[in-house]
C-alpha cells in the first residue's frame, strides 16, 4: 500500500514538473512577451526597461529563472504577480479557491443526482416515453454551451424578469462567502449550480443508461434474474453498480478539471471570481507567475482526483481488485 | 498613453439619433439642497482590476480616474467639466510656481496644514522624497516626463541611490520646494499634474507597493484592495477641503469598485439599480437598445484620442513613400466611422493631433479635393501612386488586436489594400499582446491598428512620442514609435517647438500644426478616426461631469 502511495506521489511530481517546464518554455518562446517591457510600462525609457529587467532577475539564464521561480513558489512561497505587482500568488489562489470549490461541489452534487436518476429511469423504461423524453432532454442539455445557457439565465433572472415575483429574490451577480452569509451564499449560487450541472446531467444520464442497457446482456444479470431476484434489485444492485464505473471515472476527471479552473465560463458569466477567472485574466495579460501557479494547481487537482477515482473503483467493483 | 487608458475592447454602436438626447445632461434643480447629496455608497463595476495601486507606477486609465481623488501633486488639472478641465491649478502648492532662471527654476510654496491619511502633515521633505521615488521605483515615465530635472540622468542610470542633487531642494523653514530643470520645458506643469508626480509620505518604501495602499492627501483613501474582488474607497478622516478646483470634498461617503463578470452583466446591474457605473464600454448590441430605452442614462463625450494605422517605414511595401500616400488616399474614413458605430461615436480625421487639441488645425491632404475636411477617398490617385511605387502585388499583413472594432477596421483595410493590388491578409492577436508585438521591429509588422490617448494636453504628447527619434528602439518591446520613422529635420523642429512653447505658446502651437502637416506629407501612419467616450450611469446618479483629463469625475457625482 505504501509503495502504491509513494509511486503515485512520484508520478504526480514528475507530471507537474513536466507541465511547469512546458509552461515556462512556451511563455518565453511567445513573441511580445518580454516581461521587462510589460512591467516597465508604456513608452518607458530604455534605461528603465533595463533596470526593471535586472531588478526582477529577468537578465539571468532561463534555467536559473525557472529554479528561482519554483523556489519562490514552493519554498519561500512569496512569488508575486508580474501584472498586479505586489499581489502574492499563493494567497490570491487561496482566496479564489473557495468560490470555485463552492460552485463545482454544489454543481457536482446536482449533476451526480440528476445524471444517475436520469440514467436509471431511462434504462428502466427503455424504449418507452420516459426514456425518450429524458434522452431528448439530455441531448438538448449536452448541445447547449454553458456560456450561452448562463447568459440566457442572466437575461431572465437579472434583466427581463428581474423585477417579477419569480426572480426578485436573485441577488446581484457575484460570490458571497459561505462564512459570512450562508443564505446569501446559497441564493447567489443556485443558478450557477444549475447552469454548470445541466451539461453533465445530460452527459452522465446518457452514459449511465447505455451502460445499464449493456450490462443487462451480461451473464451475471441473467443469473440474478434466474435466481428470482426482484427486477428493482437487479437494476439497482447489480446492473447499476457495474455500469456506474465509467460514471465514477468521468466524475473524477470532470471534478478535478473544474476545480482546477475549467469552470471559467460559468465563473465569468456569473461574476464569480474563482480560480478559472484568475487563470484567464493571467493568460490575457501574460502574467507568468500566476499562469504557472494556476496551471500547477489545476494539474494537482486532476492528479489527485484520478488517484481518488482509482481507489473508489476498487471499492465498487470487486473484479478490479482481483486484476 | 495607449489604449489602456481606454481599453481596446471599447466597442461602440449606437443609433445616431439617440446621441442628441444622450448629450443633454439631466437638469439638476435646487443647489440649496446640495448638502443632502453628501453621503451614500457609490458602486462601480469593471471586468478586471488595473494592477498595482502605487500612483507613481500605475499607468492605466481605470486607476488614473481614481487617483485624482486619492492623491495630490504640487499642481493638478482643474476638476471641472468642459474646456476648463485642461487648466492647471495649484494643489498642494499655495499658488502656481514662480518661474525664474529663464524658465529653468520652479519655486513652489506649500500649503500649510494639509495632512496625509496617516495624520502626518505634508512637508517639503515629502515632496523631495516623492520626486526621488519616481526614479527609485522605476516609474514608466521617469525618463519621458521627469528626465529633464537636473540630476535625473544619474537617477536613470542608478535608480537605487537617486538623490536628484541640484534638481530638487526643499526648505523646511520657508515651506518651499525648488525644482531645477536642465532646459526650459513648457509642459512641465502638465507633467507635475499627472498621478506619477503624486506627493507621498517621505517614509514610503522605495519599491512598488503593489496592493498595499500608500497614504495620500486626497478626499478619499483606500480601505481595502483585492485585484480579484474589490477596491473600497472611504473618506480620508484627515482631509479638509482647501480648494474645490484642485481636490473637492466629494459627494459619496464610500466608493465600492467591484471587479469581475462581463460587460453584459454590468449593464444589467446598472439597469437594475445594483450599480451606478461601469468602467468598460457597454457592449455594442446593448447600446442600440439602451439609446431608446434609457437615453438619459447614457453620456457621450469627445476624447483626446487617435485611432491610427502605423505604417512601418523601414519595411516593404511601406518603406516607399508613394505606397504610404496611396493607402492614405484610398481609405474611406466614413466607412471606418460606421465600422466603429457611426458618427455618434467617432469622427473622421486626417491629422495626427485630435480635433480641439492644442496645435490642431483642420486640413486634409489625402482626400478628393484637398481642403480643411476629409470628403471622400481618391481612388484614381491611389491607384496611380501604387503603380508608380512599383509595390503592386506585394504581400501585406494587417496586425489587429482581438476587439471587435480593431478586427473590423483591420478587415476593412484588407479590402482597401486588395483593391490597390496588394496581396493583403489580417492577423489578429490578443489585445494585451498586440500592443507590444507591433512595437518590436523583430516581429516585422508592416501595418497595424493602434490607438493613442493623451497623457496631458500638449501636442508633443502625440507627435514627439509617436514619431520622435528618441522613442524608436529597434528590437525592443518598448518602442512606441511603431512606424519607426526618424526624420532628423522634423525631429529638430519638434525640439525647437517644445522650446518655443516656453516663451510663446501661441507661436509654438502654430508650429506644431505645421509639423503635423509635414509629418502627414511623409505619411508614417493612416489617421482613421477620433473616438468618443460612452458612459452608462444609474438613474440615482446625479451631477455627472466629464473632464478631458480625468474623464468622468467620479466623486463629483452624487448617489442620493
Amino acid at each position: 500500500m505504501l509503495a502504491i502511495v509513494l509511486g503515485r506521489i512520484l508520478r504526480m511530481v514528475v507530471v507537474m514538473f513536466g507541465i511547469s517546464v512546458v509552461t515556462f518554455a512556451i511563455f518565453f518562446a511567445t513573441p511580445a512577451s518580454d516581461p521587462a517591457a510589460r512591467i516597465a510600462g508604456r513608452n518607458a525609457a530604455p534605461e528603465t526597461v533595463e533596470a526593471v529587467r535586472k531588478d526582477f532577475g529577468l537578465d539571468r539564464p532561463l534555467p536559473v529563472q525557472y529554479a528561482l521561480m519554483m523556489k519562490r513558489l514552493f519554498i519561500t512561497r512569496d512569488l508575486t504577480s508580474f501584472a498586479n505587482r505586489g499581489q502574492k500568488i499563493i494567497p490570491a489562489i487561496a482566496n479564489a479557491a473557495p468560490a470555485t470549490l463552492s460552485l463545482v461541489t454544489g454543481a457536482a452534487i446536482l449533476w451526480m443526482l440528476g445524471g444517475i436518476a436520469a440514467g436509471i429511469i431511462a434504462a428502466a423504461t427503455k424504449g418507452r416515453w420516459p426514456d425518450k423524453i429524458l434522452m431528448g432532454l439530455s441531448m438538448a442539455a449536452v448541445a447547449m454551451p454553458v456560456f450561452w445557457v448562463g447568459e440566457m439565465v442572466n437575461l431572465v433572472t437579472q434583466s427581463r424578469f428581474h423585477d417579477t415575483w419569480a426572480f426578485s429574490w436573485v441577488p446581484p451577480l457575484g460570490y458571497a462567502a459561505l462564512s459570512q452569509d450562508p443564505w446569501l451564499w446559497f441564493k447567489s449560487l443556485v443558478f450557477p449550480w444549475l447552469t454548470l450541472a445541466l451539461l453533465n446531467i445530460g452527459l452522465y444520464g446518457r452514459v449511465l443508461r447505455t451502460g445499464i442497457v449493456e450490462t443487462y446482456q451480461e451473464d451475471f444479470i441473467r443469473t440474478a434474474r434466474a435466481k428470482g431476484l426482484p427486477a428493482r434489485k437487479v437494476l439497482l444492485k447489480h446492473a447499476t453498480r457495474s455500469a456506474i464505473i465509467p460514471i465514477v471515472i468521468m466524475f473524477g476527471m470532470d471534478f478535478g478539471v473544474l476545480v482546477g479552473g475549467a469552470a471559467v465560463l460559468t465563473e465569468v458569466v456569473f461574476g464569480i471570481n474563482g480560480v478559472g477567472r484568475l487563470t484567464y485574466q493571467a493568460l490575457k495579460v501574460l502574467d507568468l507567475p500566476m499562469i504557472m501557479a494556476t496551471v500547477l494547481y489545476a494539474s494537482f487537482f486532476v492528479v489527485i482526483a484520478n488517484a481518488v477515482v482509482d481507489m473508489l473503483c476498487l471499492a465498487i467493483d470487486p473484479r478490479m481488485r482481483r486484476a | 498613453m495607449n489604449r489602456n487608458r481606454m481599453p481596446a475592447s471599447r466597442r461602440r454602436h449606437m443609433l445616431a439619433g439617440a446621441t442628441a438626447i444622450a448629450l443633454c445632461t439631466a437638469f439638476q434643480p435646487a443647489l440649496a439642497q446640495d448638502d443632502a447629496h453628501y453621503g451614500g455608497t457609490m458602486k462601480l463595476l469593471a471586468v478586471a482590476a488595473g494592477g498595482t495601486l502605487d500612483p507613481q507606477i500605475n499607468y492605466t486609465a481605470i486607476y488614473w480616474e481614481l487617483y485624482g481623488f486619492l492623491y495630490d501633486g504640487l499642481v493638478t488639472f482643474k476638476k471641472v467639466a468642459g474646456a476648463d478641465s485642461a487648466q492647471v491649478v495649484p494643489d498642494l502648492a499655495e499658488a502656481l510656481p514662480e518661474v525664474t532662471n529663464d524658465g529653468k527654476t520652479y519655486t513652489f510654496k506649500l500649503r500649510k496644514g494639509v495632512k496625509f491619511a496617516n495624520g502626518k502633515e505634508v512637508t517639503p521633505d515629502d515632496v523631495v522624497a516623492s520626486f526621488q521615488r519616481i526614479f527609485k521605483v522605476l516609474s514608466p515615465t521617469s525618463g519621458g516626463f521627469y528626465g529633464g530635472i537636473v540630476g535625473a540622468d544619474k537617477c536613470l542610470a542608478e535608480a537605487a541611490g537617486c538623490t536628484l542633487e541640484g534638481g530638487i531642494t526643499g526648505d523646511a523653514a520657508a515651506g518651499t520646494v525648488t525644482i531645477n530643470l536642465v532646459a526650459p520645458d513648457a509642459e512641465f506643469l502638465y507633467k507635475l499634474s499627472v498621478p506619477h508626480a503624486s506627493i507621498l509620505p517621505a517614509d514610503t518604501a522605495a519599491s512598488d507597493m503593489g496592493n498595499t495602499p500608500i497614504p495620500g492627501t486626497g478626499a478619499y483613501m483606500i480601505e481595502s484592495y483585492d485585484p480579484n474582488a474589490q477596491l473600497v474607497m472611504v473618506r480620508n478622516p484627515n482631509f479638509t477641503e482647501w480648494s474645490k478646483d484642485a481636490q473637492p470634498r466629494g459627494y459619496p461617503d464610500r466608493i465600492e469598485y467591484t471587479f469581475g463578470g462581463t460587460e453584459e452583466a454590468a449593464v444589467n446591474a446598472i439597469m437594475n439599480g445594483q450599480a451606478d457605473w461601469m468602467y468598460d464600454p457597454p457592449p455594442a448590441d446593448r447600446l442600440a437598445e439602451l439609446s431608446t430605452s434609457a437615453p438619459d442614462q447614457l453620456r457621450v463625450a469627445p476624447l483626446a484620442a487617435w485611432w491610427y494605422a502605423p505604417l512601418n517605414v523601414n519595411l516593404a511595401p511601406f518603406d516607399n513613400l508613394k505606397a504610404r500616400q496611396a493607402l492614405n488616399y484610398a481609405v474611406d474614413r466614413n466607412a471606418l466611422v460606421s465600422v466603429f458605430g457611426g458618427p455618434a461615436l467617432a469622427q473622421p480625421v486626417c491629422t495626427i493631433l485630435p480635433p480641439d487639441f492644442p496645435g490642431h488645425e483642420d486640413f486634409c491632404e489625402y482626400t478628393l479635393n484637398p481642403g480643411p475636411e476629409w470628403t471622400a477617398p481618391d481612388m484614381d490617385k491611389a491607384h496611380a501612386l501604387v503603380e508608380e511605387s512599383g509595390t503592386k502585388g506585394q504581400k501585406v499583413t494587417v496586425v489587429t488586436d482581438d476587439s471587435a472594432s480593431s478586427r473590423g477596421v483591420g478587415t476593412y483595410l484588407q479590402t482597401v489594400l486588395s483593391d490597390l493590388g496588394y496581396d493583403a491578409s489580417v492577423q489578429t492577436i490578443s489585445g494585451d499582446i498586440q500592443f507590444t508585438y507591433i512595437q518590436n521591429t523583430n516581429n516585422n509588422v508592416q501595418i497595424s491598428i493602434s490607438q493613442w490617448y493623451q497623457d496631458y494636453p500638449a501636442p508633443s504628447n502625440f507627435l514627439n512620442v509617436l514619431f520622435g527619434c528618441d522613442t524608436f528602439h529597434p528590437g525592443s518591446d518598448s518602442s512606441i514609435n511603431i512606424s519607426g520613422i526618424c526624420d532628423k529635420d522634423l525631429d529638430a523642429r519638434m525640439k525647437a517647438a517644445m522650446a518655443l512653447g516656453v516663451t510663446d505658446p501661441e507661436a509654438a502651437n502654430k508650429e506644431w500644426a505645421k509639423i503635423d502637416h509635414d509629418f502627414m506629407a511623409l505619411a508614417p501612419a493612416v489617421p482613421l478616426f477620433t473616438p468618443k467616450d460612452v458612459d452608462l450611469i444609474s438613474t440615482r446618479l446625479g451631477n455627472y461631469e466629464f473632464s478631458s483629463q480625468y474623464h468622468w469625475l467620479i466623486a463629483n457625482s452624487w448617489v442620493q
